[in-house]
């Protein structure tokens, strides 16, 4: 099946500021894919791009098959796009906008907007600027999900919403999943993501660390802590250096992020004289956040890495 | 039934809705014939994405806990609960098993731990009410 969007080697400079540094990934078709990096990391230059909103120094990007550079238009009529900051014409009434846009899609796209205005209890005849934050990003969605596109991409959608307007975004998201269609979002609200997301991609600096099933990339990696007796003894071998991600110490105790962990490793581990107090649990998307974003760059998480991981389980701790 | 989803207590989020649906079987809140929320009616309730919800359905039906009802949805097996049940005590024995080996970790002997355990046991059925 055609990937929902194809991103080929892709970069893009400002100026002497390098923003995407060939980037390369594909979105599946019908799942949840959230893009997460750090303030400038490279996000909304991403998704602009694909919108054809950028010209690419290099590289490609496809979206539904068409190429953002050739056909912005044509992707932009056949998507649902909400920017972070949704650009509206402030004098027209929440009605009027549904039916001005309308005008830019088939048949049925003026009734669904009215639907989802209703659902989303939007008051249809307040003008746009007299609108709050929550209500002009509830405009935003309906109008991006009334012409039912196959791709629904989202930047920041939830940002600085309260948590009722959020949860209808997320409730919103998850009717697209449910019918097969493609969600692609950015965001910073971790939990959030963590709950929604099938597929997520780390972006730091501009260069893109690791696209995988959230699932696949939480059973590569292992969070790992352990307490040293003496601590100016190195650490053992079996803690290859070359798949630590992250560590961090404190004291006598260290807290590691550790690729292709496995219990016969573990067993070793504890048979280290140096060593006790050795537990193991698994990441938190917040720990894959703060890894990627902070950790060591030269560890790829390769699709090799992450196939093989997935098969040695980590054990986990019986709780509830 | 309700449910509590935690992201961050490190079981998979397909585990926790597993784990709950059967203790909830277990414990008769859930009974055999009952329909469970569908796929995306659970999804939108707990705000998961579907597919996570839809593998733990898949894992409940590979284990006899749920079944298909042909075009009614997904309803709890009969003879489901005594499955439950032994399910729920083995996961109880490896949470215990957690607890005893901490506990000999942080330098307890056996015996102050017995004593424990039974100061414990104890206090938990004084506080039980009769049956």
């Amino acid at each position: 099946m055609q990937p929902a969007i194809c991103v080929k080697d892709v970069s893009k400079r400002f100026g002497r500021k390098t923003v995407l540094d060939h980037v390369s990934f594909d979105v599946p078709q019908g799942v949840v894919f959230a893009l997460l990096g750090e303030n400038g990391a490279g996000k909304s230059t991403l998704i602009r791009s694909m919108l054809g909103y950028h010209r690419l120094d290099r590289g490609t990007i496809e979206v539904l098959g068409l190429d953002a550079a050739k056909k912005p238009l044509e992707i932009r009529r056949q998507i649902g796009y909400v920017s972070d900051a949704p650009a509206m014409y402030e004098w027209m009434k929440v009605s009027e906008i549904g039916w001005f846009a309308s005008g830019f899609y088939p048949k049925g796209f003026l009734e669904r907007f009215q639907q989802l205005a209703q659902e989303f209890e939007l008051p249809s005849q307040t003008k746009i600027r007299d609108l709050s934050k929550g209500m002009r990003s509830k405009v935003a969605l309906a109008l991006a999900m009334a012409s039912e596109p196959a791709l629904l991409i989202l930047d920041e959608p939830t940002s600085g919403l309260d948590p009722l307007v959020r949860r209808q975004f997320l409730e919103s998201m998850i009717d697209r999943a449910a019918s097969g269609q493609t969600v692609f979002l950015s965001s910073h609200q971790i939990h959030e993501v963590e709950r929604v997301a099938d597929w997520v991609g780390f972006l730091h600096e501009g260069k893109l660390r690791v696209v995988a099933p959230l699932d696949q990339i939480k059973t590569a990696l292992t969070v790992l802590t352990f307490s040293q007796h003496d601590t100016v003894l190195p650490l053992p071998n079996v803690l290859a250096a070359d798949h630590i991600l992250y560590q961090t110490q404190s004291g006598r105790s260290w807290r590691v992020i550790i690729a292709g962990w496995s219990p016969l490793l573990e067993a070793e581990l504890t048979r280290d004289a140096n060593i006790f107090d050795v537990g193991t649990m698994r990441p938190s998307l917040e720990d894959l956040f703060v890894a990627f974003t902070r950790g060591n760059e030269s560890l790829e998480l390769s699709p090799q890495l992450l196939a093989t991981c997935s098969s040695t389980n980590t054990t986990q701790p019986v709780t509830f | 039934m309700q449910f509590r989803i935690d992201v961050d207590n490190g079981i998979s989020i397909y585990e926790q809705i597993v784990r709950q649906i059967k203790f909830s079987v277990a414990e008769g809140s859930l009974v055999p014939g009952q329909i469970v929320p569908s796929v995306r009616e659970l999804a939108k309730q707990l705000a998961l994405n579907p597919n996570t919800v839809q593998r733990a359905y898949m894992e409940l039906q590979n284990e006899n806990v749920l079944e298909t009802l042909r075009g009614r949805g997904m309803a709890v097996c009969t003879g489901a609960k005594r499955r439950c049940i032994g399910d729920r005590q083995i996961l109880l024995r490896d949470r215990l098993a957690g607890v005893v080996s901490e506990a000999i970790r942080s330098g307890l002997e056996p015996d102050q731990l017995r004593e424990m355990f039974d100061k414990a046991i104890e206090q938990a059925t004084k506080n039980k009410e009769p049956s």
